[in-house]
């Protein structure tokens, strides 16, 4: 994706020039590898910093909402459905925002790699055409696929181009299709344990959690003013590291993105210990699809399902 | 939300949703008994969602 | 201070005599990257780390930890007095293989926690029965920029013995009384050969020689508070990208703020101190609820005045900071406090630039 830079630095400038836009929201460079900033350039000099990588994985649609100014924004797949998850939501009008669109090949996951490395990554370079990610540090130098060092939700995605867009920045990659993904293969393992196994793997999936709320604030989703873990009057929620209080918090978080969740995985990449939240949030996306033929953001025309009411929504479990 | 308490381990007998009436007194005995019994069905396992006593470092 | 020579073939069973007397903590690999935990029985802690995710600061200031506790029974003598929890521990502990810019970072807060006025009994109780043993540190990461915030890979400052990595057996330097129990504890008395504290030096220049990236603080001082403060060209971007979640300040060995709670369990109540940090809006709002800090900006500009000017300016120790590159790594939005330090050290106010605008 390396080869976008140029056209992305085009269209910036001339969106700049024309006036269309304020500012531009990308990434620039990161002081280490596999991380850039997120970033806004405001003039031609701030545009030349951009980059676009493999390692642009949060969601840049955290950054637009409740501005008042007009906006170009990079959006990838994701990014997009989650700009649209906005327009639905009243957080961002359309006419305010020029969308640049970006065919996704996947992101780098940062974990992964590092837990790969038999010492800290110094570098990381990508090579597009074979589909090949070098990494190196003290002592080592490793040429993996990039496929194995994805993030799994790229590897599971099926809306790598955006669904909104004013402009591509080139051809629509792509997409994967249902035949060859399962996305939800992991969600039934889960399903098919006892409830005692289940208790027992989310218990060990959060084990790590440190409540640094990282997953929450680089989720687009997340934009309450007061999210419920920090009320204090009432207070739902202890403040320790209390089990039950951490799984708490991670359910409902999860809960409350049902059906507007887009599967980004900012939330998996920013979290500092590698928790895999995306546990919770998959198992929504899976029974939004099955229960109400919804996947999220994927129009502004209509609210996600648990926002409105329809006399024919399934109601099996109300006895 | 039910879909979810039971796919991290919460037993589907311990969450029941009903809708009742004012008027369906005899529905609102009925499902109460339900609830309890199917939630003392699990009484040999372990609580969920129960907080412990805070541990002293 | 003296040398001793540890065979690493004595190594495993001189741990397993300092449980008599101490309870351990080492580095442990727990999934994918190690933490510093509790090393039970017959567990040997894993020498060949690079460094912890988190900070070690947990082994003395525990992320959650409850300070006093008190009955809710009315029947009781000392319903609602709260006192202090009976089976607080603590005995002597010892932590093994600690890397020195982390034990550095202890000597930072102790001047939060023990002061002429007042004296944090939870945090100078755990941090005076702890023996630590650090282990120079020979191959630092590319984040690391501890030579120039006043630690070092083989910084001694704040140990009590530090062991440094020789193959097939380990140099240490015994350096306090504390240090010279423990060695003795664990029947570590061979004498170090002549040369060793040469060996060591050479071993120290060569570690500080990979470290590759660094900060400059000579002006931070001298810097006026206010300027920085209004310095739009440091904050503006880092404040963008930053989503104010509390992974720099929960990674961070030198980052001390605390909330206190009070929870209820049946018939008792307890007060517990848990970590807090200062990227989340509800640490400075006001019961009012009017918040003093009420834009990102405000918190971003907050955490980098406090480690990098306001400890500087008030304890004239130099930075808050050791070098760790904790923060650095794990920031999910690349926000790198070598950029930031080196900004602020170069601020021009009559320009409003910056000379040094990377790290």
């Amino acid at each position: 994706m390396e080869s976008y830079i140029d056209k992305i630095k085009e269209i910036s400038k001339r969106l700049l020039e024309e006036g269309k836009v304020d500012m531009v929201v990308g990434y620039r460079r990161g002081s280490v590898p596999t991380m850039h900033q997120p970033f806004f350039a405001r003039s031609k000099a701030e545009v030349d910093e951009l980059v676009w990588d493999s390692n642009c994985g949060l969601n840049l649609a955290n950054y637009i909402t409740d501005s008042q100014e007009n906006i170009g924004i990079l959006a990838t797949g994701c990014n997009s459905r989650n700009i649209a998850v906005h327009i639905v939501e009243g957080k961002v009008k359309r006419e305010q925002l020029h969308i640049i669109g970006i065919p996704c090949k996947g992101m780098i996951d940062r974990h992964k790699l590092s837990a790969m490395a038999p010492a800290p990554i110094a570098s990381i370079e990508e090579d597009e055409e074979k589909g090949k990610v070098t990494i190196s540090g003290e002592g080592f130098s490793d040429t993996l696929n990039k496929t194995e060092v994805m993030q799994e939700n790229c590897t599971l995605c099926l809306h790598r181009n955006p669904v909104i867009y004013d402009e591509l920045v080139a051809q629509e990659v792509a997409e994967q299709s249902k035949d060859e993904v399962d996305p939800h293969a992991r969600v039934k393992e889960i399903e098919a344990m006892s409830p005692e196994d289940k208790w027992a793997h989310f218990d060990d999936l959060l084990s790590d959690c440190i409540r640094c709320y990282a997953c929450r604030n680089a989720c687009p989703l997340c934009y309450c003013p007061l999210c419920f873990v920090d009320e204090s009057h009432p207070q739902w929620v202890g403040k320790s590291l209390d089990p039950t209080d951490v799984r708490t918090f991670h359910f409902l978080r999860a809960y409350h993105c049902a059906g507007r969740c887009t599967d980004c995985g900012a939330c998996v990449r920013s979290c500092p210990v590698g928790i895999n939240v995306r546990d919770f949030t998959k198992k929504l996306e899976k029974d939004c699809m099955e229960l109400f033929g919804w996947e999220a953001g994927l129009t502004t025309e209509q609210r996600p399902p648990l926002d409105t009411y329809k006399p024919d929504d399934p109601e099996e479990f109300i006895k | 939300m039910k879909n979810l308490l039971e796919h991290m381990g919460i037993e589907p007998e311990r969450l029941h949703f009903s809708w009742i009436s004012s008027a369906e007194s005899t529905k609102f005995v009925d499902v109460a008994t339900k609830v309890t019994d199917s939630a003392k069905s699990l009484e040999n396992k372990e609580k969920k969602f129960v907080k412990t006593k805070p541990k002293v470092a | 201070m003296r040398v001793i020579r540890i065979d690493k073939s004595d190594w495993d069973a001189g741990v397993e005599k300092l449980r008599d007397t101490y309870r351990l903590i080492g580095p442990v690999k727990e999934k994918f990257y190690h933490t510093f935990a509790a090393l039970e029985a017959g567990q040997i802690p894993d020498m060949e780390y690079v460094n912890s995710r988190i900070s070690p600061k947990y082994a003395i200031y525990p992320q959650s930890e409850i300070i006093l506790s008190c009955s809710l029974n009315e029947d009781d003598e000392d319903y609602k007095i709260y006192h202090e929890p009976e089976d607080k521990n603590y005995e002597q502990k010892a932590v093994l293989g600690i890397r020195p810019c982390d034990a550095d970072s202890f000597e930072l807060v102790r001047v939060n926690f023990d002061t002429e006025e007042y004296k944090d009994p939870y945090w100078l109780r755990a941090y005076e029965s702890t023996t630590f043993v650090g282990l120079a540190c020979d191959s630092p990461c590319p984040t690391c920029f501890c030579t120039s915030a006043g630690s070092g890979p083989y910084s001694d400052k704040n140990l009590d013995i530090m062991l440094v990595d020789k193959q097939d057996h380990y140099l240490a330097e015994i350096i306090t009384e504390k240090g010279e129990k423990l060695a003795k504890a664990a029947g570590w008395q061979t004498e170090a050969e002549e040369g060793a504290t040469d060996a060591i030096d050479k071993s120290r220049a060569d570690a500080e020689s990979k470290i590759k990236s660094s900060v400059g603080t000579e002006n931070l001082a001298k810097q006026s508070l206010l300027d920085l403060y209004e310095a739009t060209v440091i904050w503006e971007k880092p404040a963008f990208a930053c989503i104010n979640c509390g992974t720099c300040t929960y990674a961070c060995p030198t980052c001390w703020c605390f909330d206190i709670q009070d929870e209820v369990h049946g018939k008792e109540s307890f007060r517990i101190r848990n970590w807090d940090s200062c990227m989340y809006p509800i640490f400075t709002t006001h019961a009012s609820g009017h918040n003093p800090r009420g834009t990102k900006l405000d918190r971003v500009r907050q955490r980098f005045m406090h480690k990098l000017k306001y400890y500087v300016d008030k304890y004239e120790n130099g930075i808050q900071c050791t070098g760790c590159g904790r923060c650095v790594s794990l920031c999910p939005v690349n926000i790198d406090i070598r950029g930031i330090c080196n900004m602020m050290n170069s601020y021009d106010p009559e320009s409003c630039t910056c000379e040094v605008t990377a790290s």
